[in-house]
């Protein structure tokens, strides 16, 4: 059983995330330990197994990120490795020069105004190739999938940006 | 994880940071990332006539062991000819800087960070 199957999805990239979270609460309480206190050790070593299993399905699912990801590794779509290096010239230099405004970040006179064009640009960028995975996991033929994957690769890049993003905001403002 | 000192020492003092213009014939780029974790990196070389390496500078937004990398990488490739150079392997860049399995993506960044650099001089002096 495939991490849609769990929920009664059919594989594809649109989830509607309420619905997720209620179908994942429910099946949780059905597994729940307490229900199989007095169950044989078997019974309970499958209960466990059934919540991890609802879990993973659930964490996977629930980050558009790794959902594309599983859904393409379901697809079987014949993606490059994990450690195989991203080489698209134009889009690191794009990449390179968000990692020297989030650098200049802390040195701007206006640092919320700082933040919020930061913000603006990584949101503009990622929604963009947002929108396009999408279309094309939707579209699901064997180039647009590759090409799916291309992009979230991409959308990866902004991920790091907007957790390093994140992280600065917390120093900046916890003190 | 523990770094190792050579990492920290490569982390704490990086050689060679910095940007050459891109736009300078002699001067080669190479642009790598790793989506797994959004590392970027750019390794740029200035690369004579006799087609010997004379200046490496190197930029990189990752972490410790990507930074390292990039940074030893610099000091190797100083002095010899894009040939040698484009025969580094990543293997050997994680034995100096005894990486542990998991940073070994960022060894391998660095090796491609210097064939794209040579890709990218080949095609400027095509």
């Amino acid at each position: 059983m495939n991490y849609f199957q769990i929920f009664g999805f059919s594989a594809q990239f649109a989830v509607d995330i309420n619905q997720l979270v209620e179908l994942y609460q429910t099946l949780q309480k059905k597994v729940h330990p307490d229900k199989f206190a007095h169950a044989s050790s078997q019974d309970q070593l499958v209960a466990v197994k059934k919540s991890t299993l609802i879990n993973d399905a659930y964490q996977t699912l629930k980050n558009p990120l790794t959902r594309a990801q599983y859904l393409l590794e379901l697809r079987e779509s014949d993606q490059p490795s994990e450690q195989a290096s991203f080489s698209d010239n134009s889009f690191l230099m794009r990449q390179m020069e968000l990692h020297e405004m989030l650098d200049d970040v802390k040195h701007a006179d206006d640092i919320e105004h700082a933040i919020f064009e930061l913000s603006k640009e990584l949101n503009t960028g990622s929604a963009e190739l947002f929108s396009t995975m999408q279309s094309q996991l939707d579209e699901n033929t064997t180039s647009s999938n590759l090409l799916a994957g291309d992009n979230l690769r991409k959308l990866k890049f902004y991920k790091k940006l907007q957790v390093d993003l994140d992280k600065l905001e917390d120093q900046l403002f916890d003190d | 994880m523990a770094y190792s000192a050579k990492v920290i020492d490569h982390y704490e003092n990086p050689r060679n940071v910095g940007s050459m213009d891109k736009n300078d014939p002699q001067v080669a780029t190479g642009m790598v990332g790793a989506p797994a974790c959004g590392d970027v990196m750019k390794l740029q070389l200035k690369i004579n006539d006799d087609g010997i390496i004379e200046d490496a500078k190197f930029k990189t937004y990752g972490c410790g062991s990507a930074i390292a990398s990039s940074s030893l990488v610099t000091e190797w490739v100083k002095g010899k000819s894009i040939d040698e150079a484009g025969k580094i392997k990543n293997t050997a860049i994680a034995e100096e800087l005894a990486l542990p399995p998991v940073k070994i993506h960022c060894s391998i960044l660095a090796e491609d960070a210097i064939k794209a650099a040579i890709a990218d001089y080949r095609s400027k002096t095509a």
